[in-house]
């Protein structure tokens, strides 16, 4: 074994992870939102989102338009959500805006998914980010990987081959 | 030399750059069918008529309604004329158009703009639209307590929902303008004469 040899390649494989981390975090800081690429878990979009849709999301507006699409994360729970804004109320210098939200496929507005029984969301406080690019199904890739609880290991198994197998 | 790993390596990486090529190319000339010959951004034309309000008092949270105060709700009835075949291309999964209103309150310092009415189009053959006597999808009220004594003026506002790329944004205005009638009594008074 060729201890310099494999110290090369553990270094090769933190150069792999922590440039994936640098383009994260740089996509991260030139849009301004702490996920600036999400994935699409519920049907509450369809049909213009399927479940496993990727979304490219933009949080350097001022305010946001009716019939933007944004992506909200409400008090107290974890999940993204993406619907599109239906209402807008803004003050003339822009300080304070509220906005009411609805998914295309749903039937009624989004004021039973707020919390603490607000009926508006706030611009600055709960928007993630606004839709702004969209690329199809590439993202089940993560949903396969979250909800199937083989899929990780065979992720990690394929990883463990790749290496092994790249050692030449 | 070549590992079954580099061979699949080199693969994936011709795969990954041809199809952000097509990509682009999709997206580009998509875009360039959107802005000539016509330019849809400022060619599009939208005419509503006759627009009859109708005001309701709500009591519930689900109709705007704090701690069970009454809050006035507005209904709509409306003719709309509107083409978007254009909006249609190699691009385009479906639009969504929708139908809103700009108003600002009073002292002019809240600017509102809220929907009465949207519909997905996912197909070209469907992009005509010619609504008679149609009812406004959603109940609307403002944030502050009143909706009557508003001036709304009406536009017809489209996004353009890619196969992939961008979302694309328009609106189209449609000239309308309407004040919403002073009270709900009133207006309900009216009705009963009638």
């Amino acid at each position: 074994m060729n201890l310099r040899l494999e110290l090369t390649k553990l270094l090769n494989l933190c150069f792999v992870f922590s440039s994936a981390y640098m383009f994260w975090q740089g996509l991260s800081l030139v849009a301004n939102t702490h996920s600036p690429i999400v994935v699409v878990l519920s049907g509450s979009m369809e049909p213009a989102f399927q479940r496993g849709d990727i979304l490219f999301l933009w949080n350097r507006n001022q305010a946001s338009n009716v019939g933007d699409i944004v992506v909200y994360e409400v008090d107290g729970k974890q999940i993204p959500i993406v619907h599109r804004v239906l209402r807008e109320h803004h003050s003339a210098n822009f300080e304070k805006q509220y906005l009411l939200t609805k998914g295309d496929n749903n039937a009624a507005n989004d004021i039973s998914l707020y919390a603490n029984k607000k009926i508006y969301l706030n611009k600055q406080k709960d928007i993630v980010g606004t839709v702004k690019g969209y690329f199809p199904q590439l993202g089940y890739v993560t949903i396969w990987v979250s909800e199937n609880k083989y899929a990780k290991f065979a992720l990690l198994g394929l990883l463990a081959l790749s290496s092994l197998v790249g050692g030449e | 030399m070549f590992s079954l790993s580099q061979r699949f390596q080199v693969l994936i990486n011709q795969a990954v750059t041809f199809s952000v090529f097509i990509i682009a190319f999709i997206v580009a000339t998509s875009y360039i069918d959107l802005i000539y010959p016509n330019n849809v951004f400022n060619t599009g034309v939208a005419t509503v008529n006759s627009i009859k309000p109708s005001l309701s008092l709500r009591t519930s949270r689900y109709f705007g309604s704090i701690n069970s105060k009454p809050k006035e709700n507005v209904r709509l009835e409306f003719d709309l004329d509107s083409d978007l075949t254009n909006l249609f291309n190699w691009n385009t999964k479906q639009v969504f158009v929708y139908l809103t209103a700009e108003y600002n309150n009073t002292k002019n310092t809240v600017i509102n703009e809220v929907t009465f009415w949207d519909n997905i189009i996912t197909k070209q053959e469907d992009a005509v639209l010619h609504l008679e006597k149609a009812k406004s999808k959603y109940s609307v009220w403002d944030i502050s307590e009143q909706f009557s004594g508003k001036s709304l003026k009406f536009k017809l506002n489209w996004n353009i929902q890619p196969w992939v790329g961008p979302l694309t944004y328009g609106e189209i205005d449609t000239g309308y303008e309407l004040v919403v009638p002073k009270k709900v009594e009133e207006s309900s008074k009216k009705q009963r004469v009638n």
